[in-house]
């Protein structure tokens, strides 16, 4: 997958998270993590953003995490969101995300 | 706390009853509801104004909660208002103007700071590559004349649209350093677009060897340093601006490029840029920059200005304009590209 713009999804409500992917092209991936409880659970979010960006096989990105204590599954659902904006696809693989 | 209905809706004009709340707001907070405003977010609990936040452009300003309503995270739902509105609108690329002592909320919310006036307000943006990017872009521009050792100097010019007036002082300049960036405004508030205004410039100074052309982006004399120079705003807020975008520039974009010295024509006609000049020659030695104004270049007694080309323009006096413009401005001002230009220049002066 291949982000050519800005893409944005979630919200900074208690609980959710706001994630931000900017295209990188040919620099590779950089995470930038915000959150309430990164001193818990930062390596836990970094671990799950990882994950998702190589089932979706995204190579080149700026990703800004601000989280405000959401839980895995939100983190997910958020950054695939993101991303597919990022990619301007709408054909969704459901089985990856 | 009671059962409450939380509701969120932006207004664009608000009436004197939503005004007299949001200004109400504003003051608990120590905050002014500006002029230069797109639209205005109310989020009321109940019946009663609990936060408030404001769009102008791609600044986002005037962000308060009601102090009854503060710890239940109502600065998240303003924000997430505020940023979704501005991606609706097709702005990636954001700003947001607050106190020193609110910068913590702002960081955990995901904005890096850009750059501080102490004790009075913070500027800070959304992308946290932002102003890195810009500084990586002026180096990029500046690669063929990286080797060149001795003083860089720089002038800020909006050029609206650039006159022999601009080129006098740019010629000038460019004699006495060895290096000069010269930095066009970006903000499009002008009669001449900015894409106009850049290309005459480049155009008209493409003879001056040490020459850098730039455009001064979101980070100089923009709305987001700079909202008071194009809005009418006390002395007071213009000073702090000034502070804003003077420091940003001597302290972050100057030394990037080893800049050291900032000419500027004398202003005798527009009042906002004649403050300015002022405000440069007291704030910029501070930051160790040099200040050199330089006497306007007349004709006819009279000081050559981009004010004068748009007057001639009015009358449509070419054989003025022409002895007053670089070719390159003539030619586009008789073009049909200058037609249109004219045209809102008329619409604008009824």
């Amino acid at each position: 997958m291949k982000i050519i713009k800005t893409g944005i999804a979630g919200t900074l409500e208690s609980s959710d998270v706001m994630i931000t992917v900017r295209s990188n092209s040919g620099k590779g991936i950089k995470i930038n993590l915000q959150s309430t409880v990164k001193k818990q659970f930062g390596k836990q979010i970094i671990k799950v953003t990882n994950n998702l960006l190589k089932e979706l096989s995204v190579e080149d990105a700026l990703i800004q995490i601000n989280d405000i204590g959401a839980l895995d599954c939100t983190i997910e659902a958020r950054l695939a969101a993101a991303l597919y904006r990022g990619a301007e696809q709408s054909e969704y693989d459901w089985e990856k995300i | 706390m009671d059962d409450y209905q939380i509701n969120a809706e932006f207004i664009e004009k608000p009436d004197s009853g939503a005004m007299l709340e949001i200004t109400n707001l504003l003051k608990e907070n120590d905050l002014t509801f500006e002029t230069d405003i797109d639209e205005t977010l109310l989020i009321r609990i109940g019946d009663s104004l609990a936060a408030t936040g404001s769009i102008s452009g791609n600044i986002l300003k005037c962000i308060a909660v009601k102090k009854e309503y503060k710890n239940i995270n109502l600065t998240g739902s303003i924000m997430t208002n505020l940023i979704n509105r501005e991606y609706q609108k097709g702005n990636t690329d954001f700003f947001l103007f607050t106190k020193p002592k609110n910068k913590g909320i702002f960081l955990q919310l995901g904005f890096s700071p850009v750059y501080e006036v102490k004790n009075s307000v913070v500027l800070m943006e959304n992308n946290p590559l932002g102003l890195d990017n810009y500084l990586k872009e002026l180096k990029k521009e500046s690669r063929s004349k990286l080797d060149i050792t001795g003083k860089a100097a720089s002038i800020v010019v909006n050029c609206n649209p650039i006159t022999n007036g601009h080129l006098y002082l740019i010629e000038k300049a460019a004699d006495e350093c060895d290096v000069l960036h010269l930095f066009v405004v970006s903000e499009d508030r002008s009669l001449f677009p900015m894409k106009v205004r850049y290309q005459l410039v480049k155009e008209a100074t493409s003879h001056i060897n040490n020459l850098v052309l730039h455009k001064g982006s979101n980070y100089i004399i923009s709305n987001a340093t700079f909202p008071s120079y194009f809005i009418k705003e006390s002395k007071q807020i213009i000073d702090i601006h000034a502070r804003l975008d003077l420091g940003l520039f001597s302290e972050i974009i100057a030394p990037a490029l080893g800049i050291t010295a900032r000419f500027a024509g004398d202003e005798p006609l527009c009042p906002v840029t004649s403050n300015y000049n002022r405000l440069m020659k007291e704030i910029l030695p501070k930051h160790g920059i040099d200040f050199h104004i330089i006497k306007r270049f007349e004709t006819d007694g009279e000081p050559v200005s981009a004010s004068r080309v748009r007057k001639c323009l009015l009358k449509r006096d070419f054989s003025s304009i022409k002895k007053i413009v670089p070719s390159a401005t003539y030619n586009f001002l008789a073009s049909s590209e200058g037609e249109k230009i004219i045209e809102k220049l008329k619409k604008a002066g009824k």
